[in-house]
């Protein structure tokens, strides 16, 4: 002890001459960090609905709930978080993970309040003074806790891919399936949007999880086409994933894929249901396309004996007469359709149905299903389109699956931007055409898919758009020339798509060997009787249905692209799918 | 560093040792039966160097019926941890006390006994609760002790709140038509 | 003048049970506690008494008790990091950074060098933070408020560096499995240096009017005294032990994260020549905030560049394979460590945290505290650092 012990003490009183460190609140406002988790913010355009938010929160602090004004549809459940903050932790883990980036973080924390109740709002619709503030915390630059990419699918090169119709797509091995299928956030906005409404994240969650044979039974409730859907699916859930907002989406075309390459025909049985008890019930499908053995499948499983009517030599309508090999090989597509077929589903080929037999059909048979497909190529609507050169798509597509060469020459012209324009063209290509398409919009305008048109250009296929149809022209040495006239595109004032307007003077011809006129097809329903006779109502050339399926006649359905505006394969397993239901619903109630 | 061959050696000439296990240079793991725990633990303190006892713990095995019960020890000079498992039986959870080899070791016994319901006989003041004062439920770690469940039961949710799966919501507002077949 | 308990002079308890004859009116029972007994947190001591004289103390717990380890098993492993930080609220860094690398070993998962380091700078702004809050609390329970003002303004001023990286201030949640949640702030790191100058100034008063300071030497010099023989039997580790001369650091003897890069010796008893009573562990704390100021800048100085984190996989489905491990770190108590055992699935089997504080406040505190005069026993629990949560996780 000494002096100094007694006297260095009072050293703390100069600090009574020195400026206090105390904030005078509220006088001096102490924003909080530009970091700071603070209140959340959520951008209601942005935010899909998703629920990603609420499965992280480890807390349960979020509940999704729907938010008057909000219009689910298209990838949008229609539902918004809702927090909580009597259980908010503040941890941001529901920023982190927000699919889409809509979720984040305000600086402020100051709020008091006598009603606890106020601390539960939806944020972004209940507005709150911070809606609008700048700072606060948001995923920061390069932390992700989903993956982003996808996990590439391994593919012949072009050059490979020319030399043959040999599939190009090889599927995924099963690490990168596992891989890929570990991206899924299993949120479900896909179910909506897909036409057939598979259960995505289930078959996603067995891939994932190594159960293939739990895979095949969720795939098989709703879709009876896995191994083609798992190839050509026009994968609508895909443009809608939640994970696609930041990144790549998943690739559920081809996790589906997946399932099914992995299961030989023989060993289905072991996976899937065997058909209930037999009813009794005689049911009539026409059409042997997967609309009608999708609505054959079903009802066989719910017991009904039904016979399948197909014109054709083969059943698989399209996918087997307007898709080519490369894309969806036979065997597989066979595959689907032997499944089906085992099951007891009797298909008879070659059997044209007109007026007649339809009747008689409607007589014999408990029920009634007809899913025909558009089978009348549209016309172009010019002069000498009757030239002999001039070629329909689906002709040139069906000639090649019957293993006839087209003969189309050298260079090739399509006409037409849907996916049976790129099929032609490209079929065109592996008979070592040169192949110009021909399209009256913009290329973002053509309804074919974007890998379609992508893998087209990267085949070496000229791409001219913009190009309105004038006529059809003999030209020089057997050849035909196309002209055409260069469009520019013109704002609809009635606020639809931008329409193509003809430049003045802009006029062109394509001299080719061959011309594929590939513009999309109608319906063709000579069969169908009057409505008076049948009770079936037709509408703008198609058979008027509810979203059941069923007609005006309560014993008569149909289903596929006579009836859908999508005019895809799997909306076709979507409406065999609900027929399938609606017309066993129908039988069993005339039963009890 | 420590040659874990060679300390495997030194402890079978004593103990019965079930498995020896390396995670890192610095970490190992050392199984041993319950009867030899006590020796073997005093063993490795007295002659290994292993003088720091980090901490005692216990992991339920429920599927298969046993408690693993973990002592920790550290080495100072080695810089060397060392954790020896035992595995007891879960039905008659009954393990030798420890409480003269270091003076913590009567309060992770008494915690071990409250949380997971773990005898140690002689250890002082193991029936006094720790943190539970009161408690009437279950050993509240076992992991057939359901705290949801517990919590759901006890406490009431607050009023008002109510959620709604994306997937199901949107089935009823976006495709109500096909959604009930 | 040591204050060590005269055992003879007391009947000799044990299985629990107290002799004490409180009937005989040699005896009272005094309850410290449970709100807060010094800075520490909630924890209730027990107190025999005989005249001013401690003659048994029994600590409880259980106030705090919100089960961590139990809820951690039934949350997925990015859940977690969230959770794990309340386990310890004056020093959570040690508690993201514990579970964080354990996880990280047992998935396979190398994290960036940048992130290591950040993490490393986060831990050790971490102890100063914590070591001043303490400091406070020291001068504090032998009557010295005015310090403890001091300490918390400049605690306030490190939590605000904090804010400024984590977006948090109490609660971090900064370091997360596979690396840290974002990078450094434009111009933190100058904040950062200034408010360090600052904190040494007032490091500079405290030192002046505590440690030559009547007062506090006559309370805190020979009481509380660690011998080196008790540290192995009382599982004692941190300053508690090094100021009994025992030179055991973790950074030092496992050089984790990138301790072995930075220039530093562990600070002990001997070393700066004090005694291991209150007073001369209250100066090797003082010594061990001044380390840390001088490694914080040794790392702003030699920070590297690059990415701060590497994505595990989609945390939602996040498996990590079977195993188990153990990792441990030097917070200012002492030996902080997570066990942690996976069973391969989507959530952590078992956790087990350790806290320094689980020996240092039940069996130490109540081996030590029989003896004392009853005024001394908060400045004598604070000596030792303890914080309950870290006991009843």
């Amino acid at each position: 002890m000494s002096i100094k012990d007694i006297i260095a003490p009072f050293a703390v009183w100069k600090r009574a001459f020195e400026k206090p460190w105390t904030i005078k609140k509220p006088i001096d406002d102490r924003p909080g960090a530009d970091r700071y988790r603070g209140f959340h913010k959520n951008d209601g355009d942005t935010c899909i609905g998703c629920g990603t938010c609420e499965t992280i929160c480890q807390n349960a602090a979020i509940d999704m709930v729907p938010v008057d004004g909000v219009q689910g549809d298209g990838g949008d459940s229609g539902l918004r978080p809702q927090i909580d903050y009597g259980r908010c932790c503040w941890c941001a883990l529901c920023v982190d993970i927000c699919t889409t980036g809509s979720l984040t973080m305000s600086n402020r924390y100051v709020w008091t309040d006598n009603d606890p109740d106020v601390y539960r709002f939806i944020p972004g619709y209940d507005s709150k003074e911070w809606d609008n503030a700048e700072t606060g915390y948001s995923r920061p630059e390069g932390y992700s806790l989903l993956k982003e990419e996808r996990v590439e699918m391994p593919a012949l090169s072009v050059e490979e891919g020319l030399k043959s119709f040999v599939e190009m797509i090889k599927g995924y091995s099963a690490e990168q399936a596992v891989k890929e299928a570990d991206r899924c956030v299993e949120c479900g906005i896909c179910v909506a949007e897909c036409p057939a409404h598979m259960d995505i994240p289930g078959y996603i969650r067995a891939v994932r999880e190594g159960n293939i044979d739990e895979g095949m039974r969720l795939l098989y409730e709703t879709n009876p086409f896995p191994a083609s859907c798992g190839r050509i699916c026009t994968h609508r859930c895909e443009e809608v994933c939640s994970i696609g907002h930041n990144g790549d989406s998943v690739a559920i075309r081809w996790l589906k894929r997946y399932i099914a390459d992995q299961v030989e025909l023989e060993d289905y049985g072991k996976a899937l249901p065997r058909p209930e008890e037999n009813t009794g019930k005689k049911i009539a499908v026409i059409g042997a396309g997967p609309g009608g053995l999708t609505a054959a499948y079903y009802l066989r499983m719910l017991g009904h004996d039904v016979a399948v009517l197909e014109a054709r030599k083969a059943g698989g309508g399209m996918l087997r007469y307007g898709i080519p090999e490369y894309r969806l090989p036979y065997d597989q597509l066979d595959k689907d359709i032997e499944y089906i077929r085992g099951l007891g589903v009797e298909i008879r080929y070659s059997i044209n149905v007109d007026a007649e037999s339809f009747k008689n059909l409607e007589k014999d048979y408990d029920a009634l299903f007809f899913s025909t497909g558009l089978s009348d190529p549209y016309k172009l609507g010019i002069d000498g389109e009757d030239n002999p050169r001039v070629f329909g798509g689906l002709a040139v597509l069906d000639e090649v699956t019957a293993g006839k060469d087209p003969k189309l020459g050298k260079t090739v012209g399509v006409i037409g931007g849907g996916n049976v324009a790129m099929d032609a063209a490209r079929t065109a290509r592996r008979y070592g055409a040169e192949v110009t398409v021909l399209y009256r919009r913009r290329v973002v305008d053509m309804p074919a898919d974007i890998e379609e048109i992508e893998e087209a250009a990267e085949e070496g296929i000229t791409i001219i758009p913009q190009a309105i149809p004038l006529r059809v022209e003999d030209a020089a040495d057997g050849k035909v020339g196309f002209v055409w006239n260069m469009a520019e595109m013109v704002d609809d004032p009635d606020g639809g798509r931008p329409r193509p307007q003809p430049i003045k003077g802009e006029i062109h011809t394509f001299v080719c060997d061959s011309l594929i006129s590939a513009v999309g097809q109608g319906t063709n329903l000579p069969y169908l009787p009057e409505e008076s006779e049948s009770g079936v109502a037709v509408k703008r050339y198609k058979p008027v249905v509810d979203e059941r399926g069923q007609t005006g006649n309560p014993g008569i359905f149909a289903g596929g692209d006579i009836v859908n505006s999508r005019k895809d394969a799997v909306s076709a397993i979507g409406d065999g799918h609900a027929a399938a239901l609606s017309i066993d619903r129908f039988l069993m109630k005339k039963e009890a | 560093m420590v040659d874990l061959k060679a300390l495997r050696a030194e402890m079978d000439k004593r103990y019965k040792v079930i498995e020896i296990s390396e995670q890192r240079t610095d970490l190992a793991f050392l199984e041993c039966d319950k009867i030899d725990v006590p020796d073997a633990v005093a063993y490795l303190r007295d002659h290994e160097g292993y003088v720091h006892l980090s901490f005692i713990t216990c992991v339920d095995r429920l599927e298969d019926e046993q408690f693993e019960i973990v002592y920790m020890l550290r080495n100072h000079e080695k810089k060397h941890d060392l954790g020896v498992k035992t595995k007891i039986d879960r039905k008659n959870p009954v393990m030798d006390s420890m409480h003269n080899h270091w003076a913590a070791v009567a309060t992770y016994q008494r915690e071990l006994r409250e949380m997971f319901g773990i005898e140690f006989p002689g250890s002082p003041g193991v029936n006094r609760p720790f943190a539970l004062e009161s408690w009437a439920g279950p050993p509240p770690m076992r992991r057939d002790f359901d705290t949801r469940k517990y919590s759901e039961e006890t406490y009431f949710p607050r009023p008002g709140r109510e959620t709604h799966d994306p997937a199901e919501h949107m089935k009823k507002t976006q495709y109500p038509g096909r959604a009930d077949l | 003048m040591t204050q060590m308990p005269d055992r003879e002079k007391f009947p000799v308890h044990t299985g629990g049970v107290e002799n004490f004859d409180l009937e005989s009116g040699r005896y009272m029972k005094v309850w410290q506690g449970p709100q807060h007994p010094g800075v520490t947190g909630n924890m209730a001591l027990e107190l025999v008494t005989s005249g001013d004289e401690i003659v048994d103390l029994k600590t409880h717990v259980g106030y705090l008790h919100r089960g961590f380890e139990k809820l951690m098993e039934r949350r997925k492993w990015i859940q977690n990091f969230p959770l794990v930080c309340r386990i310890c609220v004056p020093e959570p860094d040690f508690n993201e950074y514990l579970y964080a690398a354990a996880t990280e070993e047992l998935a396979g998962i190398e994290i960036p060098e940048r992130a290591v380091w950040i993490r490393t700078l986060n831990l050790e702004m971490a102890r100063l933070t914590s070591f001043l809050m303490w400091l406070g609390g020291q001068a504090g329970a032998f009557g010295m408020g005015t310090i403890g003002q001091w300490t918390v303004t400049m605690r306030d001023f490190m939590l605000d560096l904090f804010e400024e990286l984590t977006g948090g201030r109490i609660y971090h949640m900064y370091i997360v499995p596979g690396g840290v949640r974002g990078d450094v702030p434009q111009g933190w790191f100058s904040h950062v240096l200034t408010t360090l100058k600052n904190v040494e100034k007032v490091l500079d008063d405290i030192e002046l009017v505590l440690f030559n300071n009547a007062v506090f030497k006559k309370r805190a010099v020979g009481l509380g005294v660690i011998t080196p023989d008790m540290v192995d039997y009382y599982g004692i580790t941190g300053p508690n032990a090094r100021a009994s001369g025992v030179a055991r650091d973790i950074r030092k003897d496992r050089s984790y994260l990138i301790y072995d890069k930075l220039d530093f010796d562990i600070i002990t008893g001997i070393s700066i020549g004090v005694d291991s009573d209150i007073f001369g562990r209250t100066r090797l704390r003082a010594a061990e905030m001044r380390q840390s100021i001088s490694l914080i800048r040794q790392m702003i100085d030699k920070m590297p560049e690059g990415p701060v984190h590497v994505s595990p996989p989609n945390v939602l489905h996040w498996k990590i394979p079977a195993g188990e491990t153990y990792l441990s770190a030097e917070c200012t108590r002492g030996e902080y460590g997570y066990y942690i055992v996976s069973d391969g699935s989507d959530k952590p089997r078992r956790v087990y945290v350790r806290g320094p504080s689980y020996t240092h406040a039940v069996a130490l505190f109540e081996h030590m505290a029989p003896g004392t005069n009853i005024a001394d026993t908060a400045g004598l629990m604070v000596s030792l650092h303890t914080y309950p949560p870290e006991i009843e996780r």
